[in-house]
């Protein structure tokens, strides 16, 4: 025998739906977003980037001449980047990264990932 | 004698090909250093001319490098300065071709490429670690001198503005390589 539903109830029923809903939702990553780092004048701009796993970082080399973007861990390595070239990294792992210009050590730059 | 800053830019320039003056006794390369003490009002003409011959002359003391130098780091150094310089005089080709201007060589492009050719005739001779520090040790002085060309004398010179601008964007790559050269001294020393 089949218990008469009550609009109390279904109004709990619904509410639950509802919250499990938002459960599912809220443990879903935010979008994943393009970083762009400039290499122009010998310089990596910005020197400093916070970025999400899953997020892509595009180096793009405006310089006359060709640079890479390499971890000092040894974690990526983007090998030469052309000059008017761009190389995309997508970030795997949190952490903070620092690399530098192989070719130029003086240049600097530090990737945060979280 | 009294140099004003142009003149004492174009000097220092002209020198540093053969980089004798500023160079540690062991590794010193003989050739004398031609000055050009009475170096006219440079034409963008002249400063294209004395572009074309600092960055071949860098070119070519690279390609020596790689011929001598066993040295991995030395050789990545002298293959860097290949790679840029060779840009940098592209770009240079381009502009004044654009620009429809002829270089036109000057006291001071002669006298850089006739040091230059004297202080690869020393570098010649020397083999092994003698090389290294004498390849290095120059490059150091070269870039140097350079820089201080590009500061004092080519950049103020230059009346074409597309010509300064790109003397202003190569001042960078001669920094980091002054940098880069500076640290492989000491490395080549130890």
């Amino acid at each position: 025998m089949r218990t008469p539903r009550t609009p109390y109830a279904v109004a709990c029923g619904v509410a639950m739906l509802l919250l499990g809903a938002a459960v599912v939702m809220g443990a879903r990553r935010a979008p994943a977003r393009s970083h762009v780092v400039r290499i122009s004048g010998f310089q990596f701009v910005p020197p400093r980037i916070s970025a999400a796993v899953g997020d892509t970082v595009i180096w793009s080399n405006e310089d006359i001449v060709p640079h890479t973007a390499t971890a000092v861990t040894g974690a990526w390595d983007s090998g030469t980047i052309a000059a008017k070239g761009r190389w995309t990294l997508v970030v795997r792992a949190a952490g903070r990264v620092h690399y530098q210009c192989a070719l130029h050590p003086s240049m600097k730059a530090t990737v945060e990932a979280e | 004698m009294r140099f004003t800053g142009l003149s004492l830019a174009l000097l220092v320039l002209a020198g540093v090909a053969c980089a004798s003056g500023s160079m540690e006794n062991s590794d010193s390369i003989a050739a004398a250093p031609q000055s050009v003490q009475s170096a006219p009002q440079l034409t963008d003409a002249n400063i294209a001319a004395i572009v074309v011959a600092a960055n071949a002359i860098d070119i070519e003391n690279g390609e020596l490098a790689l011929e001598r130098s066993r040295t991995s780091d030395i050789r990545q150094f002298a293959q860097t300065m290949i790679t840029d310089h060779s840009g940098v005089n592209r770009a240079a080709v381009d502009l004044v071709t654009k620009l429809k201007v002829t270089p036109v060589d000057n006291s001071t492009s002669t006298g850089l490429v006739a040091s230059a050719n004297a202080t690869r005739a020393s570098l010649a001779q020397r083999s092994g670690a003698d090389f290294d520090r004498a390849y290095i040790a120059n490059e150091v002085d070269y870039h140097r001198a350079v820089l201080s060309a590009i500061d004092d004398a080519l950049i103020p010179g230059a009346r074409n503005g597309e010509l300064r601008a790109l003397l202003v964007s190569v001042r960078p790559a001669i920094a980091a390589h002054l940098q880069h050269a500076e640290s492989l001294k000491q490395q080549v020393a130890n």
